[in-house]
């Protein structure tokens, strides 16, 4: 498994996407921060310069983080499935290459997000007009996202390594981290977009705090997902 | 003689299509074994079976001596290029290479140049795979089998694409592995010519099943001259023939071509016999066969 890992770590490091799709995220947070600097720099009374409204956008957008998050994948793993027959061919069991490729992209994935959130905080706290704890609140209300995310990531990566095609994997995504809430509200309150609702409220009211529901359901997903994608993938012919 | 590789009963159905019937199968140490079929007859799917792509319905496969988990440690003695090789399109030959060289866990860095220069690619190197012509591409898969200097290569086409000149230096690349590296090699191809300046033995497999295994010395018996005759009524002039010569080995082709194996000596006869008994003969001559024909004939005709 480890020289399996090596030599997908010599082919990410060499692959543009990775670069590319980086580049990009860091620099719309960039971009963000910016306007919002210019437009306060024009209109004095601008009132959305603040690092807390800065902060909530990201909170608020856990969506435009899974879209990077599949972008990422689909650009790291994507058509490159079809040398996993070299591989199987050499010996290699098809566990070794489900886990290696999701161990390998989501930690890219977490330093690209980490380094986000540096971006994100520095340009905040220097740039904008900031409130006390508005940074311990943004933590916070930030770690309780990561399950999701991560959960979102794992997902992304069962489904990519099942050849489910990208309509799919949209429509399913959409319906567990957006619908979900409006549609099996009555049934219970666990669903990913009620709690990163509740998640951004409390941010907004600065009385974020360690929520372990997030934590529950990013599990719950993350599990199922694996169980189901690593018992597939192990059946699964490689053509 | 050691067994290379061994299928006992091998199956493997898609939804419920059979497409691979209880196959027996093996290859010894030092053959070349040549697997020839038409398309759809099963060759790629036994193939990816051996390397573990597609799971076997039923049976069970033998690496080396060594079955069920175990195989994954007998591959690492094996080289598969399984139908179009697949490699990063923007990585060069290099950069390919040294992923794989990476991954199997090879400590020698040359290693890429050496297999590089014996497919003739090590000028190429530099050059990004999505711009390689597909005989270079052919190449580059059977510079990756060789990577970690292999016991037995399983090649799947792998003259597709190649110029004439380049048929020959990989069939000549080939005999030099197995001559002085004992490798064996299961191969397949539909330039069945080509096939037959290659292998020690040819298995000939239809619908899913083995329907010959000839070593080369029987095929080159086998290969020994035959009548060949066109004639209007195939039907009346086998008649003829069986009742004349009660012990001839004949078949009937397609268009009314008849082949005769035996009774070479009396073709004299045998055309008197036909033209006295009213049957139009309208081509008539004594030829040596070749694989293709010998496979045409198993495969087409209709056997006595």
């Amino acid at each position: 498994m480890i020289n399996y890992m090596k030599s997908e770590h010599y082919r990410l490091l060499r692959k543009k996407g990775l670069y590319i799709t980086s580049m990009i995220c860091l620099l719309l947070i960039v971009a963000a921060v910016v306007v919002l600097y210019f437009s306060q720099q024009q209109e004095p009374n601008f009132p959305y310069a603040t690092s807390m409204f800065l902060y909530s956008s990201v909170i608020g957008n856990t969506l435009l983080i899974m879209i990077v998050a599949l972008l990422f994948n689909s650009t790291l793993t994507g058509k490159d499935t079809s040398l996993i027959k070299q591989s199987v061919s050499f010996g290699f069991s098809r566990n070794t290459v489900f886990w290696s490729k999701l161990i390998l992209t989501l930690g890219y994935f977490l330093l690209l997000c980490v380094t986000g959130l540096l971006l994100t905080i520095t340009l905040g706290e220097t740039l904008m007009a900031s409130k006390e704890h508005s940074v311990s609140n943004f933590l916070i209300a930030g770690s309780n996202m990561v399950p999701i995310v991560l959960s979102g990531f794992i997902l992304i990566h069962v489904m990519k390594m099942l050849n489910v095609s990208e309509v799919y994997i949209i429509i399913l995504f959409l319906f567990i981290y957006i619908f979900s809430g409006d549609l099996l509200y009555m049934l219970f309150d666990y669903t990913p977009s009620t709690l990163l609702n509740e998640n951004l409220t409390s941010f907004m009211n600065q009385s974020a705090h360690f929520d372990y529901r997030l934590w529950v359901t990013g599990i719950v997903i993350s599990v199922i997902s694996l169980l189901i994608g690593t018992k597939r993938f192990a059946k699964q012919n490689i053509n | 003689m050691d067994i290379i590789i061994q299928t006992y009963q091998l199956k493997k159905t898609f939804k419920k299509e059979v497409v691979i019937k209880p196959l027996d199968f093996s290859l010894r140490k030092g053959e070349i074994c040549a697997l020839i079929g038409k398309n759809g007859a099963g060759k790629s799917t036994i193939f990816k079976m051996l390397s573990g792509q597609l799971f076997p319905t039923a049976g069970d496969i033998q690496l080396f001596g060594k079955s069920g988990k175990e195989t994954a440690q007998a591959k690492k003695r094996m080289g598969f290029m399984i139908e179009a090789p697949e490699f990063f399109p923007d990585f060069t030959a290099a950069q390919n290479l040294e992923y794989f060289r990476i991954q199997r866990g090879i400590a020698e860095k040359e290693r890429i140049y050496e297999v590089l220069q014996i497919v003739d690619l090590a000028k190429q190197k530099k050059k990004r795979f999505r711009d390689y012509s597909m005989g270079m591409k052919q190449r580059l898969g059977i510079a990756l089998c060789l990577l970690s200097s292999p016991d037995c290569l399983v090649l799947d086409e792998p003259i597709n694409g190649l110029d004439a000149e380049g048929i020959m230096e990989i069939r000549k690349l080939l005999l030099k592995l197995n001559e002085e590296k004992q490798i064996s090699i299961l191969v397949s191809s539909h330039i069945l010519t080509e096939l037959q300046l290659l292998a020690t033995r040819f298995v000939f497999i239809k619908n899913g099943v083995i329907v010959d295994d000839l070593s080369k010395k029987t095929l080159d018996d086998k290969s020994k001259k035959q009548i060949r005759l066109k004639v209007d009524d195939a039907a009346k002039a086998a008649r003829l023939l069986e009742q004349a010569y009660p012990d001839i080995q004949y078949k009937i082709l397609p268009n009314h071509i008849i082949t005769i194996q035996n009774y070479v000596e009396e073709s004299g006869e045998i055309n008197r016999l036909l033209i006295d008994s009213g049957v139009l003969v309208m081509e008539f001559r004594i030829e040596a066969l070749n694989l293709e024909e010998y496979f045409l004939g198993l495969v087409e005709g209709v056997e006595k």
